[in-house]
């Protein structure tokens, strides 16, 4: 039987966020959503206030991401709800299971043009997965129950739940051990199994290409077994990165647009791709038409509407990754390919020589990637600074690498590693910024301080809003339009500001020293690292070129 | 250009039919045409929609599919080909 009682909407709202094991929230209150606040007050769930709602969001992204859990951020009504939108469309591009709760105003205030009022329903339609407005007590609890199945279920992706005000204060006996099942799910055809079998079989060039499905499928252990089993050379995106074991023989590095040589001329020269959790993203395959242009396709997923999206495929392996993976894991024959895989990742190894005294961002990430402490999250921010860490730093679960890949969202970086290290507290949470994303959500190391988290900034400083200068410089004649971030304020007089110990360095000899400085302090640490304003990102696969036509540094 | 008929069944939720109106647009469908009603009995709204473009349209179908309170989706064979002959 379930158990009866009378709450008003706030406490039952607390009370199915505990029964979904929630114990953290972020968010920022506001006219609209008082209600709501107020029961906070009298439940277990612990709040952390952030400095705007974006960096609500985009914490309860990191927390989710790095703990597998999902994430859960409030806003008020209007700008509140809005101020949302950039975390949830993240959340979307990036499938991770968020919930986001907001106040509006009272039902008989919709439509009315009142004071905070937006349509977030409406607006919401395009950046989740599924958004609920509730107009009847009654039905509360069955869409948050629903909310959270849905954020879960299948491709995980945010979900937001829109409250009036009137609602939050509504009484109503509520049924706590009440939960849904969906009704509506999507049902996946039949793995093509014996077609997959018998590509894995024919194939004397096969490529694995891992996609960050693998880590939101919790199927880490299988893609290693599997990838075992078969020998397969492989290759990981963005999102992909620390699902493969980094030292793996056969493992050549993140493909596509600033991927390893290795990696995109072995997809390039490749007959089958195995692309497990992965979408044919255009950062990935270059101009789309000559990519790995003499493969068939095997494609893992769990979304149907992945396949044939991008590129045709000869065989659709749908469903979940865990059971899938084993049944395809049979041992392959293709010992001269694995040879020559081995030999281009040799080949073509990382160049840390820089000239002069001036310090060079691949190197630093490296040597912070050497010296971290084991299962170390970091996060990024985007631009230069977000691709030298995806490739000189080394993960060993997706978990522990947070970038925004799929909006390529700047002020990510901070808000995410606050989310991390609420949901982790013990492990090492380092945030690798540029001086452009840093500044976009600077307001959260406010949240940083109040809550004394133990984050470390990593930013990589050249006074320049570094990528699009460097495709200004590559691919605009030079022409360099409001790049220049010379006017940028005093880092370490900001971080002092909010009580967070900072040092700059501007030359190599004074690398070892910081990090290791850095990475033994025990609270918030900022390492300002300045660098040459000119240094590139490479190797660059120019836009709508083929991968294997890359730019290198000469 | 190629055109389309799409029958959907959908349940009789909120902003349903905008789900479906966005998702179309933004997955490179144009609406040449809509009809929509709501069996009151059972809550099942069912929606014919007319659309054209140059894109496959298992394209539009999949995604349609994904959308949470969708029930189904059919491409209608016989209206596609008459509305292309």
């Amino acid at each position: 039987m379930a158990a009866e009682k009378k709450f008003t909407g706030g406490d039952l709202l607390f009370n199915v966020l505990e029964q979904h094991g929630v114990e953290h929230v972020f968010g920022y209150p506001g006219g609209a959503i008082m209600p709501i606040y107020d029961a906070l007050y009298d439940s277990n769930v612990e709040h952390f206030l952030c400095r705007h709602e974006q960096g609500a969001a985009f914490s309860a992204v990191g927390y989710a991401r790095a703990s597998g859990k999902v994430g859960v951020c409030f806003a008020t009504s209007g700008p509140g709800a809005t101020n949302l939108i950039t975390g949830l469309a993240d959340a979307l591009a990036d499938s991770i299971p968020v919930v986001a709760i907001t106040g509006q105003v009272a039902t008989a205030a919709m439509g009315s043009d009142a004071f905070q009022e937006i349509d977030i329903f409406g607006l919401s339609i395009a950046c989740t997965k599924h958004s609920f407005q509730v107009t009847d007590i009654n039905d509360l609890a069955m869409v948050l129950h629903q909310a959270f199945a849905i954020a879960l279920e299948g491709r995980q992706g945010p979900v937001l739940v829109d409250i009036p005000k009137d609602i939050q204060v509504a009484e109503v006996n509520a049924c706590l051990d009440e939960l849904v099942n969906l009704k509506n799910k999507v049902k996946l055809p039949p793995a093509n199994v014996g077609s997959a079998i018998a590509l894995l079989s024919q194939a004397k060039k096969p490529i694995l290409y891992v996609g960050g499905g693998v880590g939101m499928a919790n199927a880490i252990d299988e893609l290693r077994a599997f990838a075992q089993t078969t020998g397969l050379p492989s290759v990981s995106t963005l999102k992909g990165l620390g699902a493969i074991d980094p030292e793996d023989k056969n493992y050549l590095g993140m493909l596509g647009m600033h991927g390893t040589k290795a990696a995109n001329l072995a997809v390039q020269e490749c007959d089958l791709l195995i692309a497990v959790g992965a979408r044919f993203d255009d950062r990935v395959t270059g101009k789309l038409n000559e990519f790995a242009p003499h493969a068939k396709v095997i494609h893992f997923d769990i979304d149907t509407a992945e396949i044939n999206k991008r590129r045709a495929v000869d065989a659709a392996i749908l469903g979940d990754l865990k059971v899938n993976l084993p049944a395809l894991a049979i041992p392959l024959a293709i010992s001269p390919w694995q040879t020559k895989c081995q030999q281009m990742a040799k080949d073509f190894t990382w160049d840390y020589n820089h000239p002069g005294e001036t310090i060079f961002a691949p190197a630093v990430l490296k040597e912070i990637s050497d010296n971290m402490p084991k299962n170390t999250c970091v996060t990024t921010d985007v631009g230069q600074h977000q691709m030298w860490a995806a490739q000189h730093m080394l993960f060993d679960d997706p978990s522990n690498f947070l970038t925004s890949g799929g909006m390529g969202t700047m002020g990510f970086g901070i808000p995410a590693a606050i989310g991390a290290q609420v949901s982790r507290p013990t492990d090492c949470i380092i945030a690798v910024s540029g001086d452009g994303s840093f500044m976009m959500n600077v307001q959260e190391l406010s949240t940083i301080k109040r809550f004394q988290l133990p984050v470390k900034i990593v930013l990589i400083d050249n006074a320049k809003l570094g990528m699009v200068r460097q495709w200004q410089d590559l691919f605009f004649n030079g022409r360099l339009s409001e790049t220049d971030l010379a006017d940028n304020p005093d880092f370490i007089m900001l971080a002092n500001a909010f009580d967070i110990k900072a040092k700059v360095i501007k030359e190599k000899s004074q690398v070892t020293a910081a990090i290791e400085e850095m990475l033994e302090h025990d609270g918030p640490y900022l390492l300002q690292v300045k660098i040459d304003a000119q240094d590139n990102v490479w190797p660059l696969v120019p836009p709508n070129t083929a991968n294997d036509k890359m730019m290198e540094n000469t | 250009m190629n055109n389309y008929q799409l029958t959907i069944k959908a349940d009789d939720k909120q902003v349903v039919l905008e789900r479906i109106l966005q998702v179309t647009r933004y997955r490179g469908f144009l609406i040449s045409g809509i009809n929509a009603k709501v069996n009151t009995g059972t809550n099942i709204g069912t929606i014919e929609l007319m659309v054209r473009s140059e894109r496959p349209i298992e394209l539009l179908v999949d995604q349609i599919n994904k959308l949470i309170d969708i029930k189904d989706v059919k491409v209608d064979n016989s209206a596609s080909q008459q509305r292309n002959a």
